[in-house]
């Protein structure tokens, strides 16, 4: 049977916006059942009696949580509409630490059940690139989702752009044992990986453990 | 009268400590511990009638720590809280001996009906 690359892109790319909605429903539910938590409680204080010296300052306290998971809650918010944004229009003036920002708010809880910290290193005054955002992500997710899975526990890794010689270039620097297992999460397979790099018109190479992509500026 | 001890396992620190102290409130002998050191310590000194486990901890997978309570004392029983459609985990936590699971976020009224069952299995082994 005749290889479908664009039909595997298609499903690759499905694949990782369930990814992504997977991982932020999780975190959104988490916060909801802290408030919740946190509100049944100031509730059974008033319902059940409890009386200390101090309380008017533990329902400050709850009433403090409740309103940093609201906010915490919103930040994921306005990160994934960002992300659903990103294919509005398959190319885009975009700043790159903006949408590697995205992913690592929405990869952050993969990487804290391996013990794994995400440490962004960011040019400030990185130049703008004019491409597809979108797929960026998906190619860099797939990098970032590998290096997780093959990471032993508390390890880093870390995320570096620059702008340098027209090119924008995203370092995905792990700092740690990378284990060998034979664990195929987040394996993109090489045919889709090289489509989707010709697509953006950069280029990617291996230094050592360090994945290195780089993508023009202004053209494709 | 025995206050009946449950033990918490979330790494979710604020939600595992505020259901804690619902239960408290409830007269039950709740304890939250929020991974898998503090977990295993606690279940081999405190010995709890029932843990609600979260699967998902930093540390250990919640499978193994199942298992590893299972081994312990097989008489403690355990609910597994999970926030996630891990239909999979949850099956395999249920033949791996856990008695029920709950859903986050839990209904206090469900999770207390849940824990009674639990002790009253317990205390019937």
């Amino acid at each position: 049977m005749e290889y479908d690359e664009e039909r595997d892109l298609r499903v690759s790319q499905l694949s990782f916006i369930g990814n992504i909605l997977a991982g932020f429903t999780h975190e959104i539910k988490n916060y909801i059942a802290i408030i919740k938590e946190s509100a049944g409680l100031m509730g059974d204080m008033i319902k059940l009696g409890k009386k200390s010296k101090n309380e008017p300052q533990e329902y400050l306290e709850i009433i403090h949580s409740i309103e940093e998971q609201i906010e915490k809650t919103n930040d994921l918010f306005r990160y994934l509409n960002r992300f659903s944004h990103r294919m509005d229009n398959e190319l885009s003036t975009f700043n790159v630490n903006e949408t590697m920002e995205e992913l690592i708010a929405l990869l952050t809880r993969a990487a804290n059940q391996r013990k794994i910290s995400i440490e962004k290193d960011f040019q400030k005054d990185i130049l703008p690139m004019n491409n597809n955002p979108s797929m960026l992500q998906f190619l860099v997710f797939h990098f970032l989702e590998e290096k997780i899975t093959k990471l032993d526990k508390n390890s880093r890794l870390i995320i570096k752009t620059e702008s340098a010689n027209g090119s924008t270039v995203i370092r995905i620097i792990p700092k740690g044992n990378l284990l060998d297992a034979d664990k195929e999460k987040g394996y993109l397979p090489y045919e889709i990986q090289d489509k989707v790099v010709r697509q953006l018109g950069g280029n990617i190479s291996q230094e050592k453990e360090e994945t290195v992509i780089k993508i023009p500026i202004t053209d494709i | 009268m025995a206050f009946t001890k449950v033990l918490l396992i979330d790494d979710e620190v604020e939600f595992a400590s505020a259901l804690a102290e619902r239960l408290q409130l409830r007269n039950y002998d709740a304890k939250a511990v929020y991974n898998a050191l503090e977990a295993l310590n606690s279940i081999y000194s405190d010995k709890p009638d029932v843990v609600v486990l979260d699967l998902k901890i930093p540390g250990m997978d919640g499978l193994e720590i199942l298992k590893t309570i299972k081994q312990f004392d097989p008489t403690i029983e355990v609910i597994i809280l999970t926030g996630h459609g891990a239909v999979e985990s949850v099956k395999e936590g249920l033949t791996s001996g856990a008695f029920e699971y709950i859903m986050k976020p839990v209904d206090i009224g469900e999770l207390i009906a849940k824990i009674e069952q639990a002790k009253k299995r317990r205390d019937n082994k």
